[in-house]
Parts: C-alpha cells; structure tokens; sequence
C-alpha cells in the first residue's frame, strides 16, 4: 500500500468519525436529546481516537499513530461498555432513544470496536511505512478538508459541553442546557 | 470542567496542524487522562449485575 493509498484510507476513517460526531449533534439539536455525562466522554472518545487518525494525514502514516487511534478507540469503548452494562439487566431503563434497534451507546462501542479493527488491519501493510512521501495535489483537499471538520467539530463540542454543564460537571440525566437555562420542548 | 477533554484534543489538532508533534501527543495524552479521570468521577453507581 502507497503512502498517498494509506492517506486516503485514514481521510476516509477520519471522515467516518467526524461523521458519528456530526450525527450526535444532530441528535442533540434536531431531536432535542441532550447528552449524559458519559455520552459526552464517549464523544471524547471519539476525538482520542480520531487523533491519531489525524496524525497519520498530517505526518504520514506511522505505527505510533495507530497506537494512539487505538489507545483512544480502547478508551471511549470501555465508556460505552460502562453504560451499556448499566443498562444490560432487563427494566433496568435505557437513556435516549434507540436508533436502527440499538442505543446510541452500543452504536459507539460497535464503532469504537471498528476503529481498533481497522487500525489493526491498516497495521498488518509494511510498505505505507517505508518512506515518506511528499502529499500528492489530487489528494490534498480531502484530508485538510476532513481535518478542518474534525477540528471544527472539536471546538462545537467545547462550546455545547459549557453551555450544558457550565464549567462543573455534568448531571446525570441533563433536562436543559445549564449556561443558557434553556429547556427544550 | 467536562469541556477540557474537548479543548485539549482541539489544542492537540491545532498544534498538530503547526507541526507541533510532541507538542500534540502531550496534550493529547493529558487530555485522554482528563478523560479518564471524569470517567471515574462518573461513575458512581454500583452495576446491577449478579453473577
């Protein structure tokens, strides 16, 4: 595999995440379901993993950089897990709505778990190490116009987290935006 | 308080997109060990679970 091929796999993962996170906006904003506090970390997650993934465009693709998509992917997958135990014993309750027949926080860890497989797999191809290569023209608007999303992404989820949670911690179940004081309907 | 894994993986990006790389792995490493550090406060309840 090409290190130009490696780059455009990774802008394409990339995309992928910023696409789970654009989503869970939409789900706080259009359907008016605030996140818990550990929805929020799981978005968190998200970003821990989607970094490495970033690495891999800005610098080339390097082991190191998988390892750190992995370590991130690991962590906001045993944040799912968390809260889908709390919920695994039947009648104890579920928060939010599910989506195609599973929880936002099993959708997170399926996606937490594909991230450390896809890693795993970009890792088993030697050649896209071997040397660094020069970012081609035809592949450069993708991944900056994928990392601007992710970044922009980044700082949406600062400002939406302080508005929800002031500058404290989260409660357990948020009825409305804590900065704002403004209650959805 | 929650918002600081958000600001420090953001931190990590920008610095990142300066070419900054150690500079974006440190705040990407304080900002997953923020992350897990919330994780822990968050989790409070005992899991209903008895095997």
């Amino acid at each position: 595999m090409s290190a130009d091929l490696s780059r455009l796999l990774n802008a394409i993962g990339l995309l992928a995440i910023g696409t789970v996170l654009a989503l869970a906006f939409v789900d706080q904003i259009w359907f008016r379901e605030l996140p818990c506090p550990l929805c929020i970390l799981q978005r968190a997650g998200f970003f821990a993993a989607g970094f490495g993934i970033a690495l891999n465009l800005i610098f080339g693709p390097k082991p190191s950089h998988y390892g750190v998509a992995i370590v991130g992917a690991m962590a906001g997958g045993a944040i799912s897990m968390r809260q889908i135990l709390l919920h695994i014993v039947p009648g104890s309750g579920s928060y939010g709505d599910p989506v195609f027949g599973l929880h936002l926080y099993t959708w997170a860890f399926i996606a937490a778990a594909l991230i450390v497989v896809g890693c795993a797999i970009m890792l088993l191809d030697d050649r896209q190490f071997s040397r660094a290569e020069p970012m081609s023209v035809r592949l450069k608007a993708l991944p900056l116009s994928v990392l601007l999303l992710f970044l922009v992404l980044a700082i949406a989820n600062v400002f939406s987290t302080i508005a929800l949670c002031g500058g404290g911690l989260c409660p357990e179940s948020p009825k409305d935006y804590m900065l704002f004081h403004i209650a959805p309907t | 308080m929650m918002s600081l894994p958000f600001v420090l993986f953001a931190c990590a990006l920008g610095a990142a997109w300066l070419r900054q790389r150690g500079v974006a792995m440190g705040f990407w490493l304080v900002g997953l060990v923020t992350m897990l550090v919330l994780f822990r406060v968050h989790v409070t309840e005992v899991l209903s679970i008895q095997l």
